[in-house]
């Protein structure tokens, strides 16, 4: 009787413990049982083909409407304010963002332009008058039209000094009176920016500006509308939310996740598979976990540690869905403060660029992440001419002693001693800078020491005038895919104090340049030729992120390009794109996440 | 006693006013400032513009006295990183969830510290004294980083009984409150058995042995009541630490709490936040302090806070 009692009341705590476990896995797995009847009903059955809600097929191999889910991580350590381009540009969601309305022109996988919420565009005699001829089927979910008010409303916003946008630097000397509007010299109606009809849209320039509809990939429009009823911050709430692009907003939990779900009142061309979006913030070092974990579709190569790689490129199925890419065509160099002694002589800049061992910090240090860089366009980027700089200064220790010696520093004698300053880099472009410094320790016996300053501290300190770094490693990633937008970076009065006229003159000249193409572009590679040859800086390498993704997301966008890259890459899943029209989620995916993330 | 505590809480006042200024001149003493000049350097009147928005283009003092007369009015200001909302409400929104992980981590890490170091100190150099001792060290040196990603490891991705991390269920409770309570747990076995060993030789010990009481008893009534003295004054500094949060553990695991915002209203220059968290810590740790010590006189009859009745 006793152990009898005892037995049962066992057994009820084994039933207990394994209720709970049981609960506990269906809680994790986050799958309501609700959800299978659905999944049978939609998607298999071989009942015909899957149209999604804006009436396009799914492909046969694709999942079930209801698995057309992605998620898609941001980095938790960082806070934004805003998922729109023309509120903030730095203060924005670095996960899936610019996706509630069509910008004007999208960018295809090879960088090629095509018609957006613009269908056609063209420039008048002058080359000053851009008329951009709008969709005029596009729509709000609020059901009114966009039209081209809603644009110039939202340039308006961008050049407004109330408003105040850190992005502003963007157009100016580009869109007429942009500069005189941001410094409230002329009102906002001044601004060479207007809407002829409601689908008629009219851009001046300062200047003849051939790569302003490529710089436009950047007009994802705010509603005028919302703009006035709400205010700017109208998308930091679903209530007040719009859309006019192929998403819209479901939920925003600070700090947590932003949901997107296909709109189903989008009138636009840009039409995705994927049926929802949870982006997600996760700290770096619960990338990896939450990838392997399948909690996350996409992990950004960029928030990946050295160590991450190391683990990825070790694993034979980690490594089959690592992606290198040329990201944001990012060139890694060194630049020297050329206003002053030592490095206003030009023969210890070449000094220091022959003392540069490219080949044998890829091999050791950069492996995978980088390419040798000898000039700033990278191979793939327009005007590259990267294998024809490779012999202006190779790797020669001798060379660079001597053209030491002659600029009076034999074997570094009476060199000032160096800082190297870095803008508060991750460990590898450190160990670059620490491998270059003891080279022109040991070899050059310049005493060099690496510091690696935190970010606004460093910025702070470049732009004083006079700057207060002397020597440095930085990058710069592009902004839009036109060679004035990089070589813009060292004409006169940036953020280098390297200057020469014969540069800037080439570049400012190419930049506006309306005739035959390829001339425009012979005149960029000359400028970069004199760049290199001047030494304005030393190009290291060029930065190849590889982003993991699952093999379950496929789509023609991720076969290889025109460069034989094979990767979500640039510019990605946005309304500037058009990779959310191929990418969709395969029926492979049962076998990593059987039920859809919710 | 009611005199002592207003006495403190007048002194706590006078201390967050100090810090206050404090903090205010050395936030901006830092370089840059609210704009991002990563890519190129801003037009002067687009920077210009940026300082006008937040009220930066006026001189300091300026800009404290407005500060301090908002505030003593409740409104301490609208984050930068979070236009929606205010300081004050950004608090509200994060800090109860920073503060329920630290609570829950208390909740377990103190009670098994102590369970932990009287084991280990009433059977002292035996194998369970070793092991506790070896692992309270092993408690104290392991980086709560490196426990967070091991658990990560185990649990989420090898085993998969938990997710890599959010918020919302019970669940999500278990990595990070491990993982923040390792180091408390160690630290307070560690000092409960320090000084249940040292009370162990004390003479009201042996007395209350002599009269012939339990060990049990002369353990709970006599010797554990003297040992939190010490622990009172180690285990009180880990409390705030706990309860505004840890940047690193929220971060991994996901949860939206208050510790981030430490480190971006830093990164972001975003001075209303800077002001906000730190003022929130100082608040806190006076607090905290002033308990500590009204522990003290519960504690031991020995103190007396209130000088005058003595």
């Amino acid at each position: 009787m006793h152990s009898s009692k005892l037995a049962l009341s066992k057994r009820m705590l084994a039933v207990i413990a394994i209720l709970l476990l049981a609960g506990l896995l269906q809680a994790c797995a986050g799958a309501p049982a609700a959800e299978a009847p659905a999944a049978a009903e939609t998607g298999g059955e071989a009942a015909g083909p899957v149209v999604n809600a804006l009436g396009k097929e799914l492909p046969a191999d694709a999942a079930p409407l209801e698995q057309q889910v992605l998620v898609y991580p941001y980095a938790a350590g960082n806070t934004f304010t805003t998922i729109d381009i023309y509120e903030a540009v730095y203060q924005r969601a670095d996960g899936l963002t610019d996706l509630l309305s069509d910008a004007l022109v999208r960018v295809d996988k090879n960088f090629d332009l095509h018609p957006g919420a613009a269908t056609e565009w063209s420039v008048d005699e002058s080359g000053l008058a851009w008329t951009f001829k709008l969709d005029p089927n596009l729509m709000w979910n609020d059901g009114t039209p966009v039209t081209a008010d809603d644009y110039v409303a939202t340039l308006q916003y961008g050049a407004d000094p109330e408003h105040a946008w850190d992005f502003t630097w963007y157009f100016n000397g580009v869109i007429k009176n942009w500069s005189q509007v941001v410094a409230g010299e002329m009102p906002l109606e001044d601004l060479g920016v207007r809407a002829e009809d409601a689908n008629t849209l009219v851009v001046e320039t300062e200047t003849p500006a051939p790569y302003l509809p490529a710089m436009l990939i950047y007009s994802t429009p705010l509603q005028k509308k919302a703009l006035g009823e709400y205010g700017p911050l109208y998308n930091s709430n679903p209530e007040t939310s719009v859309s006019s692009g192929p998403y819209k907003l479901v939920e925003w939990s600070r700090d947590q996740r932003l949901v997107y779900e296909i709109n189903p009142d989008y009138k636009g061309t840009n039409v995705p598979y994927i049926e929802k979006i949870i982006s997600l913030g996760i700290g770096n070092d619960g990338y990896l976990p939450a990838y392997e974990a399948n909690e996350i579709d996409f992990a950004l190569g960029r928030y990946l540690s050295p160590a991450d790689i190391q683990i990825i490129l070790s694993d034979p199925e980690l490594k089959a869905q690592y992606h290198p890419h040329p990201g944001d065509f990012r060139t890694y160099y060194f630049f020297f403060d050329d206003s002053k002694p030592p490095f206003d002589d030009l023969r210890v800049r070449q000094a220091f660029a022959y003392a540069l061992d490219r080949q044998g910090l890829i091999d050791n240090v950069i492996k995978e992440q980088g390419i040798p860089a000898y000039s700033f366009l990278m191979p793939g980027f327009p005007a590259s001419n990267s294998e024809a700089y490779k012999d202006i200064y190779p790797y020669n220790l001798d060379k660079a002693r001597e053209l030491l010696a002659e600029a009076g520093y034999p074997n570094g004698e009476g060199f000032p001693k160096l800082t190297l300053t870095l803008r508060n880099e991750p460990a590898m472009p450190e160990a670059v800078a620490q491998a270059y410094a003891s080279t022109l320790k040991d070899e050059l016996g310049i005493e060099v020491d690496v510091s690696n300053m935190e970010f606004k501290t460093y910025v702070d300190a470049m732009l004083a005038d006079p700057t207060e770094i002397q020597f440095s490693l930085i990058s710069y990633g592009m902004d839009f895919l036109d060679p004035s937008n990089m070589l813009g970076v060292f004409v006169s009065g940036g953020r280098h104090t390297w200057s020469n006229p014969e540069y800037d003159e080439l570049v400012t000249k190419a930049s506006s340049f309306v005739g035959d193409p390829a001339e425009r572009i012979k005149m960029f590679q000359d400028a970069e030729k004199i760049l290199v040859d001047d030494v304005g800086g030393v190009f290291v390498y060029h930065q190849t992120p590889g982003d993991l993704y699952k093999p379950y997301l496929v789509g023609e966008a991720l076969t290889p390009d025109n460069n034989g890259v094979a990767a979500w890459h640039w510019p990605g899943f946005s309304g500037f794109s058009t990779l959310m029209q191929d990418v969709y989620i395969s029926n492979e995916v049962t076998d990593y996440r059987p039920t859809p993330p919710q | 006693m009611i005199r002592y505590i207003l006495g403190r809480l007048l002194g706590i006042a006078l201390v967050l006013l100090v810090v206050s200024i404090v903090i205010f001149l050395l936030m901006h003493a830092i370089p840059g400032g609210p704009f991002d000049e990563a890519k190129m350097p801003l037009p002067a009147a687009a920077k210009a513009n940026i300082l006008r928005k937040y009220g930066l283009d006026k001189p300091l003092y300026e800009q404290y006295a407005r500060y301090m007369w908002a505030a003593l009015h409740g409104d301490f200001g609208t984050p930068f990183q979070s236009p929606t909302e205010s300081v004050t409400g950004l608090i509200a929104r994060t800090w109860p969830v920073s503060f329920k992980l630290g609570m829950v981590t208390l909740a377990f890490a103190l009670p098994l510290g102590m369970f932990a170091g009287v084991l280990a100190a009433t059977r002292q150099n035996t194998w369970i004294d070793y092991t506790a001792t070896f692992l309270s060290s092993l408690g104290l040196t392991i980086p709560n980083f490196v426990i967070a990603v091991w658990l990560m490891l185990l649990f989420a991705v090898h085993w998969k009984i938990l997710p890599t991390g959010g918020w919302g269920h019970w669940y999500n409770y278990i990595m990070p409150a491990i993982s923040l309570g390792l180091a408390p747990m160690a630290l307070t076995a560690r000092y409960t058995r320090t000084s249940l060993l040292e009370v162990k030789r004390a003479d009201y010990v042996r007395t209350a042995r002599a009269k012939g009481l339990s060990s049990n008893q002369v353990l709970w009534r006599h010797s554990m009541k003297n040992a939190l003295i010490p622990l009172i004054t180690i285990l009180g500094p880990q409390i705030p630490n706990l309860i505004t949060g840890t940047i690193f553990v929220e971060s991994i695991f996901r949860i939206p709490g208050l510790g981030k915002f430490f480190v971006t209203s830093i990164f972001r220059r975003d001075y209303p936040m800077i002001m906000g968290t730190l003022l929130l810590v100082a608040l806190v740790w006076s607090i905290v302090y002033l308990i500590t010590d009204l522990l003290y006189m519960v504690v031991d009859p020995r103190v007396r806070l209130d000088k005058k009745s003595s």
